[in-house]
């Protein structure tokens, strides 16, 4: 298991290596820094102001190779930021990104972790039901259903979703955020019915798909024959084993949470994660950017390791070698 | 009586939707005379020497004041005295350069805050001095800094040497550097051109007569600054930065900032409209006169005028991302002001004016041509299209200025808004004439097809080639909607001969080009930093060439005798002898054309008819401090546009009830 995990980790040093060379050949080669520095000091500027600002954000230093100092590049400097957390400022407003993503690391698990914890209590009991009544009406209603929800665009939900229970039947603020407890659960409670409907599809169609298939399993068989009750089956048998393959899927998303829904937040205003990201796209802030991609990158490659650590503990036949 | 039913009814109605409804504010606020508004992109900077975005001079607008002001309604645009006691007049010096006297008023404060604590404990607060302005000066020439506006401002005599030696010091001694920043600019200074002559007075010192120095006293790059906050949030070891925590001396103070979700003003009690309005000080009082119209308007409504501003507690800004749910936000009456969206454009305006559903929810319609413009340009420097091609180049651009019907191009692009454009001033600027009517910006194909055959192109052919004439319209926006818009152009050009290829790249890889001198034909745009003609006629001013010195005159337009009548024009006051200099300069850019002078862009502005005094002003300046909000009247509107409707909650509830209970009876019968 240590030797695995040793192994995990390295290769997954590997990949953030070649993601922080990746952010280097794309944040630094690809774009200018005159073309940062215009968006951050505006387009009337006059160019000594745009070469102080410049130099101020360390933009001006030798890419690869500085003689003098070897330390002293750009590639040394963007490695050296990245692999200890330090950041800097973004390159729109000069704020330290550190306290950025303190400042939205809040609004993100306000609206992503209520959205996880409520799609697994709805969506692992609906699709237990549906399975439940396997073969019935309900089942193929709920499958009909649960496709149609996939089919449909998430941008649709959410601008259907203020359409209809914002505007016309005025149930919700449309978009907005207040952090203050008294109103914040007016603000939540749109974006989560709508995120909650958007993955409901999905979610059901593969718990079913795994519960159904461990009810045709020899222990629900044997259970049966033993004169176990149809719904003692169902939660007792069927609910723990199936439970097994709906982890992995589960753990790879709770890294996730920190990162927000750049959709969600987006479209309703949620100043969170997600929506510093669009921001920074949209501000061609790349210091704030490069950041983001590190941290999705390296949350993406945790998320991995940490689902097969947990297969482990679900289920103690899975040995990692 | 009648005013505490109004009242009751509105808190009673404000108290059901806070409970049920779609409210995004808290109950206690209805009746509050609040302006809310929203915002899309979050401030960059709160530094007043720094911020020249709109968004952010929409809050340091109010947090940061200023020593002159604008004329709340006259236009074209005036002057008026904000901190200052007046609007100083120009001092001409023995050595020839040119002096300005501010004058400050007394006991004006600064906003309340920690800063001021840190170097005098027990202090809050501090007055307002002329050392204050002098230090905001200071600031623009410190490279560290980073202001945009150092080119202007650094007409100041001795300004710009003391950003160098300031820059020099600081590098050569690192002892200097970690000096207190009020010590660094002592020991750096003094400037010559920064003079504080007393407690409450400034000279301002220019080496050339530049009147135009004043409107940037109207702009918060001159607003004063404490030191201690400069000092206190310096950004560094975790402190704040004084960039997210401002310190002014407006008439609203900076209450919450949150800029990526809200962002609060509250009113400033100590700001001096509301401590002296015995001063009738012109920046805080409601204005007795404005422009023509306006009294028709209501702006001189007698309730107002001659009253102590601001009327407003306090003016909340939400960000909003996308514009849709913004409209409807406003709408339902949880924003006060709102643009037209593109996407319920027909619904709000018809005809031109507010549709019949509009006027019927009480919203009005005030219209307003922006101090911006919107042109095509020639890059001068082409052999093709520019000044080397000499007569043949010139009526080229002749005839492809009158190929482009700037009215058609606003009905199909911008639903009608604007106003086609015949020279570089646009209205509400001192110069504009109504009545002028460019010969070459009147659309005529036929004169347009005469002038390129006299050129040599007849029908656009190449006689040296055989083939048509190929140019190159350089854009820098690869969108869809932009590429409709391009295509317009070359669909124009197209039909008096002329293949014009359009060369679409990212907007950076544009800017690379136009840097290098490698384009043919563009489209720019510009917006008044100051109401001033100078401001729009040194966009074509040698100088300020675009590929030689970086300026913002793009298309590299030379001439000897537009350069010294903007030379003489930019040193003069308002004077018929200034108009016709600018008559003048207006002939030479007819004739020679390097630009296309497209369009004045157009603001539709929509209120509630709760909002009073609104009359949009297009520059970036504070506006709200005069604007007033029938707070009951909003709250009853809200209540009667927002009731939830509930029958859909129930009627979803049964059809469940419907789906599910009989299907779980039958499996149950059939397990059994």
């Amino acid at each position: 298991m240590l030797a695995y995990l040793v192994r995990r980790l390295a290769g997954g040093a590997v990949t953030i290596v070649g993601v922080l060379l990746f952010l280097f050949v794309l944040f630094f080669l690809v774009a200018t820094p005159e073309d940062v520095a215009r968006k951050a000091v505006g387009e009337k500027a006059p160019p000594e102001v745009l070469e102080q600002w410049i130099a101020a954000h360390g933009y001006d230093k030798p890419r690869f190779w500085n003689p003098d100092d070897p330390a002293d590049t750009m590639l040394a400097e963007h490695f050296r930021r990245m692999l200890t957390f330090d950041f800097g400022s973004s390159d729109a407003d000069d704020v330290p990104i550190s306290k950025r993503l303190r400042e939205g690391a809040g609004p993100s698990l306000a609206l992503s972790v209520p959205l996880f914890v409520l799609g697994l209590l709805i969506g692992i009991p609906l699709a237990l039901l549906v399975a439940f009544f396997r073969e019935t009406y309900i089942d193929r209603v709920g499958l009909v259903i649960s496709v149609l929800l996939m089919s449909v665009s998430a941008l649709l939900y959410i601008i259907g979703g203020q359409y209809v229970l914002g505007k016309l039947l005025r149930w919700f603020p449309i978009s907005g955020f207040d952090p203050s407890p008294e109103v914040l659960p007016r603000f939540l409670a749109l974006p989560l019915l709508v995120g909650l409907v958007a993955g409901l599809g999905g979610g059901i169609r593969f718990d079913r798909t795994v519960f159904v298939e461990e009810t045709s399993k020899d222990y629900v068989r044997t259970a049966r024959a033993k004169g176990a009750g149809e719904a003692r089956i169902m939660l007792r048998h069927v609910l723990r084993n199936g439970l097994i393959p709906i982890l992995t899927n589960v753990v790879l998303q709770i890294p996730f949470l920190f990162t927000g829904s750049i959709l969600l937040e987006s479209f309703f205003g949620i100043p969170g994660l997600g929506s510093i990201t669009v921001d920074a796209i949209q501000a061609n802030d790349f210091a704030t950017l490069r950041t983001m991609v590190f941290i999705g990158s390296l949350l993406f490659v945790l998320g991995q390791i940490l689902t097969d650590v947990s297969y482990t503990l679900a289920d103690p036949r899975v040995r990692l070698e | 009586m009648r005013g505490a039913l109004r009242r009751s009814a509105a808190v009673l109605f404000a108290a059901i939707l806070a409970g049920c409804g779609n409210d995004p504010y808290p109950l206690e606020d209805s009746l509050e005379k609040i302006l809310y508004q929203p915002f899309d992109d979050p401030p960059k900077t709160l530094d007043p020497q720094v911020a020249y975005s709109v968004v952010d001079h929409q809050v340091i607008g109010y947090v940061y004041d200023t020593l002159l002001g604008y004329h709340y309604l006259k236009r074209p645009f005036t002057l008026i005295p904000g901190m200052a006691e007046t609007v100083p007049e120009a001092i001409g010096l023995s050595d020839g350069r040119v002096a300005y006297r501010f004058r400050l008023r007394p006991d004006l404060w600064f906003h309340e805050d920690p800063a001021f604590e840190k170097f005098s404990p027990g202090t809050r607060t501090r007055t307002v001095e002329a050392s204050d302005v002098a230090f905001s000066l200071l600031r623009v020439a410190d490279p560290a800094v980073v202001s945009p506006v150092i080119e202007a401002l650094g007409k100041i005599s001795g300004l710009v040497d003391f950003g160098k030696r300031l820059d020099e010091r600081r590098r050569a001694d690192p002892e200097f550097a970690a000096l207190r920043i009020d010590e660094q600019y002592r020991r750096a200074g003094p400037v010559d051109g920064v003079r504080v002559l007393g407690p409450l007075e400034l000279e301002i010192v220019l080496d050339d007569a530049y009147p135009q120095i004043l409107y940037w006293f109207a702009m918060p790059f001159t607003s004063p600054v404490p030191w201690e906050a400069i000092a206190a949030y310096d950004g560094v070891d975790g402190r704040e930065s004084f960039a997210e925590h401002p310190v002014g001396s407006g008439p609203f103070v900076l209450s919450r900032y949150d800029k990526r979700s809200r962002i609060v003003l509250e009113r400033n009690d100590r700001w001096y409209g509301v401590l002296h309005p015995e001063w009738k000080a012109p920046a805080a009082t409601y204005p007795s006169e404005g422009a023509p119209g306006d009294a028709e308007a209501g702006l001189l409504d007698p309730d107002y005028v001659g009253r102590p501003l601001p009327f407003l507690s306090r003016i909340e800004f939400r960000r909003e991302k996308e514009p849709i749910p913004t409209f409807t936000k406003f709408l339902q009456g949880y924003y006060d002001a709102s643009g037209v969206v593109k996407e319920s454009f027909d619904r709000v305006i018809q005809k031109g004016e507010l549709s019949p559903e509009m006027r019927g929810l009480g919203i009005t319609l005030a219209k307003s041509v922006e101090p911006a413009i919107s042109y095509l340009g020639f890059n001068m420097d082409d052999a093709i299209v520019g000044a080397s091609g000499g007569e043949r180049s010139e009526k080229l651009r002749q005839a492809m200025s009158l190929a482009i019907d700037s009215k058609e191009f606003l009905r199909l692009f911008a639903n009608g808004r604007g106003l086609p454009a015949q020279t570089p001033i646009p209205p509400g600027i001192f110069g504009y004439d109504a009545g002028y009517q460019n010969p070459f910006r009147q659309p005529d194909l036929d004169l347009a097809k005469k002038l390129l055959a006299e050129a040599g192109w007849a029908d656009g052919i190449d006689p040296t080639t055989g083939r048509p004439l190929r140019l190159t319209f350089d854009v820098g926006d690869t969108g869809a909607a932009a590429m409709l818009q391009f295509g317009f152009y070359t669909s124009r050009w197209r039909r008096i001969g002329l293949d014009v290829e359009i060369a679409a790249t990212s907007y950076n890889q544009f800017q690379d080009k136009v840097r290098r001198g490698a384009y043919q034909i563009f489209t720019w745009g510009w917006v008044a930093d100051y109401p001033d003609p100078e401001n729009f006629l040194f966009l074509l001013w040698t100088p300020m060439s675009r590929t030689k010195s970086g300026g913002p005159n793009t298309a590299n337009f030379s001439n000897p005798r537009y350069d010294a009548l903007f030379e003489q024009m930019k040193a003069m006051t308002d004077t018929p002898e200034r108009l016709a200099i600018i008559h003048e300069m207006r002939s030479i850019l007819e004739q020679e054309r390097p630009w296309i002078e497209n369009f004045y862009p157009e603001r539709y502005a929509l209120y509630h008819g709760w909002v009073r005094n609104e009359k949009p002003a297009g520059l970036s300046i504070p506006t709200a401090k005069y604007l007033d909000i029938d707070a009951e009247l909003r709250a009853l509107r809200r209540a009667e546009w927002n009731v939830p409707i509930t029958w859909p909650a129930w009627a979803l509830a049964a059809i469940l009830v419907v789906v599910i209970v009989p299907g779980v009876v039958t499996f149950l019968r059939e397990r059994q």
